[in-house]
Parts: structure tokens; sequence; C-alpha cells
């Protein structure tokens, strides 16, 4: 899986419309499966499964018949009772679409990106409004389609998702790319915090930031060096350092940290 | 075909869309009066009702079913499949098609029983006229659809095609009857050529100008579908 992360307006959804055929790349090539997506479209969407951050159902068809519908259209489709149950709408078949919530459109737009079995699916914020029991559940089949072998482009708001699920991963910012790689090469470039409430009147003995909350920050690439080195210190002492937190650098810091460096 | 699973559900749909049924059911049934008081009865009123039914349950119709689909971002989510672009727009026009050729089919069988119609010498013109007409209000309906934002406002993107057709076609009264050069102009009209068809294959008529103006306007729309006709909403 490769997810492509990136600040409101980056430019994420423009890019994948691009690479899924929608719209034709104002310059430079886009090559899927071995094809162009725009041109050679009818070579490379029966392989393909796409969901798009905005996709739409006329709201008067049942679930059902909506994804019969799809299924009227694809090569080789899946069984209708096959494609819902894999999304978990099999007990809302018989519903209107206008009556489904947010996130039960969303896993229906799902099910239709399965149906043809695609070897290559895109998924656009793809658990966006789902509650937390649907997008474990969505996670858990999306790792199925990866075992499976299913190569996945995955464009996201939630960190977490990205760092849970792909191998790599490149974050936009303005329509370009600012850092690129697997989830470990991305976050390794960004050091480890610490931070605490120091204790008055005495000089600590690393590098702090402040922020005005009372708090401060110390930012080191040896995480657990530098631990040892201010708890020892903390304990010759006898201080507290109190509301202590160390973490190494995770995927949503080093987004964090990219966002501010760019702005 | 691929195109007919989306047919099938738009049928689904028009049946589920009571203003949809009320248009292309409903008011050609109403417009029979209206044609009866201008003396129009035997072929005169088979050809009216026919134009009218290309004009509402064809043109009318599928403006409002391009438009709502547009919006509600059907049209979106099937260009993401692998059905072609004209396959999309095939397949949404054919519940109203349908409908619309059964309706023709009936109102001539009533009409040509009722007052004594002969079966049309020329049949083949019918077929012609028929067949090119739907497919130019189709073009048409996806035209108007991109100038149009919402279902509410294709009443008003609509009114430029309805009112030219229905008055200056000759729905309602031969083009002979106006002076030359109005009716000339009138002739290039997209219904004109149709209705000139239909009444050829009862009688004698002009074949080669209807057919070259119909030419003309499923060329002009085809053309202009490919560059107006919008997949993404209006925003």
């Amino acid at each position: 899986m490769f997810a492509l992360l990136g600040t409101n307006g980056a430019g994420k959804t423009s890019t994948v419309e691009v690479v899924e055929g929608l719209s034709r790349p104002a310059e430079g090539t886009v090559s899927v499966l071995g094809h162009d997506p725009f041109r050679e479209r009818s070579l490379v969407r029966p392989r393909v499964g796409v969901m798009l951050q905005e996709g739409g159902f006329p709201p008067d068809l049942t679930v059902t018949e909506a994804t019969k519908m799809w299924a009227g259209t694809l090569t080789s489709p899946r069984p209708v009772d096959e494609a819902l149950s894999l999304v978990d709408l099999t007990h809302r078949a018989s519903v209107r679409v206008k009556q489904l919530s947010g996130g039960e459109r969303r896993r229906l737009d799902l099910a239709l990106a399965l149906l043809g079995r695609p070897e290559v699916l895109f998924l656009d914020e793809p658990t966006t409004g789902l509650d937390p029991e649907s997008r474990r559940n969505t996670w858990e089949l999306i790792r199925g389609l990866l075992r499976e072998g299913v190569t996945v482009l995955l464009t996201t708001h939630y960190l977490e998702e990205a760092q849970a699920l792909a191998d790599r991963l490149a974050i936009m910012h303005r329509g370009r790319i600012v850092a690129q790689g697997t989830v470990s090469e991305v976050v390794d470039a960004y050091p480890a915090r610490i931070s605490f409430v120091p204790p008055a009147g005495i000089p600590l003995p690393v590098v702090v930031s402040e922020d005005g909350s009372g708090r401060v920050t110390v930012r080191t690439n040896n995480l657990q060096e530098t631990l040892h080195e201010l708890l020892a210190w903390a304990h010759a002492h006898s201080v507290e350092l109190s509301g202590l937190d160390a973490r190494s650098a995770s995927l949503e810091e080093a987004f964090l940290a990219i966002a501010e460096e760019a702005a | 075909m691929r195109a007919t699973a989306v047919g099938q559900a738009e049928l689904k749909l028009f049946w589920r869309n009571r203003t949809a049924l009320f248009n292309s059911l409903v008011m050609p049934v109403l417009i029979v009066p209206l044609l009866m008081s201008v003396d129009a009865d035997g072929v005169p009123l088979i050809v009216g009702l026919t134009g009218f039914v290309l004009l509402m349950a064809v043109y009318y119709n599928l403006v409002t079913t391009f438009v709502a689909r547009r919006e509600e971002l059907v049209l979106k989510r099937l260009r993401v499949g692998e059905l072609t672009d004209p396959e999309i727009l095939f397949g949404a026009s054919l519940p109203s098609v349908v409908v619309a050729l059964g309706q023709m089919a009936l109102f001539a069988v009533i009409v040509g029983v009722i007052t004594g119609v002969a079966l049309p010498a020329r049949p083949w013109f019918l077929v012609v006229g028929v067949v090119g007409g739907v497919t130019v209000f189709a073009l048409l309906a996806a035209v108007s659809s991109a100038f149009t934002r919402t279902v509410e406002m294709a009443q008003v993107t609509s009114l430029p095609v309805l009112v030219a057709c229905l008055l200056g076609s000759g729905l309602f009264f031969p083009l002979s009857v106006l002076p030359d050069g109005v009716a000339t102009v009138l002739r290039l009209l997209p219904l004109s050529p149709v209705l000139d068809l239909l009444r050829a294959g009862w009688s004698d008529g002009p074949v080669l100008r209807p057919l070259i103006v119909l030419a003309v306007w499923i060329a002009l729309g085809t053309y202009a579908v490919r560059r107006w006709f919008r997949w993404d909403p209006r925003r």
C-alpha cells in the first residue's frame, strides 16, 4: 500500500483523479498497470477499483439495486451478497440509499470499488465519517486485500491509518511532495520529544524550548540517552519532573513539522 | 449490453419519480384537446402528438435526469467504472426513450383506429424520423443539462428549446401557412425535419431537406455534448 497524505487543499484528490484517469495530466505521463489511464481507459478500468472521496448513488435505489446496477457494468463481478457482506451491509440490503448514514454510504462505495475484484484499488479517504468500530473493520478488510496481493493507493486525513496500513507513503503540501519513503524513513527524520514541567530555581542540564504553557520540550535524536541523562540529573538533585512525557517521533509529529516548516 | 444495467436502474428510478411520470405520461394526454381544437385529426394529430412526446418525454425528462444524476454525483461515480462515456449517457437515457417510443406507438394506433388513418405508405420515413428525433432530443437534453445548475432550474433552461419547437415547428399548424421567409427559417428548428419526415410517411412531401437538417442537428448536438457536457456538479 502506498498512502498519500497532505494538508487540506494540498492536491491529493486532484493527483488521485489524474491517476484514476478522470482527468488528463497537464504535463508528464501517468502509467497504471502499464497503460495510460486516461487514453487507454478501457484497458485499465476492468483491473482497478475506485472509491472516490465523494461518489454518489441514486438516492431512490436500494443498496442491493445500486450494487446490482454496478455489477451489471463490470466484466467479472463478485456476487452482490458477497460484496455487501465484505463491508458489513447485508442487513441494510433493502434500504434506500438516501436512508443510509454517511458511514454506511462510504461502506457501500467501498463495496462497489471491490465488486470487480480489482488488482489495484484507489481509496480516497475511505474511512471518513466511519465510527471507530467500522473503521477497524475496514482496516481489517484492507489488510486482507493487501495479503491477497491487491495494490492500494490510499489518501487519508487519519495519520494513524497510514501508519497502520501503508508500506510507503508521501506527504504533499501545496501541490508538491515534500517527504516520501517508508513510514519509519519519514518518521526517523524527525526528533523524539520529552516534555515536562521544569522544577523551579535549578538550571536544566539540556537545551529546552518553552511554549508558554509552563511545560518545556526537549528534542532529541537519541531518546534513550537524553532521557537517561535527564532522569539521572533529577535523581541527583532530588527534584520531580512532573507531567513527564517522552515519545518517539510519530507520523503525526512528522506531518505537523512538515506543515509548519512549509507554511 | 453493459449500458442496460444503468438503464434498468434508471427505469426503477423513473417509476419512483412522480414528476417524471407526470411529465411523460400525463402531459401528452393533456395536449390532445389542444391539438383537436386547432382541427388536428388523423395524420396531423399523430404527428403532433409524436412531436410533443419527443419534447416532454425525451427532451425535458432527460434534461432533469442528467442534471439530477450529475448533482447526486452518480455520473462521476459511473465514470470511474468500466462504462465508456457514451454508454453512460445511453444507459441513463434508455427508460425515457423506451417510454417515449411506447407512447408514440400507442397514440398512433389509437388515433389511427379512431379516425381511420390508412397505414403509412412509406413507413421507413417514420422510422428515420422517430429514431433521428429521439437522437437529436437526447443530445440536446445533454447539452441543456450542462447549462442547468439544479433540477428546478431545468424548467427555465429547457424553455428556449421547448417554446421554439412547440410554436415554430408546425406542431399546431403547418408551416406552409406562414410567409415563405419565416417558414424557411423555422424549418431549420430541430423538431421541424422530424415532423416533415413523419408526414412523408403517409403522403408525398419533401424528404431530402429534412434529412439534411436532421443530420446537421445530430452532428451539432454530438459536438456540443463532447464540448460542454459536465460530469461533475457545477460548483
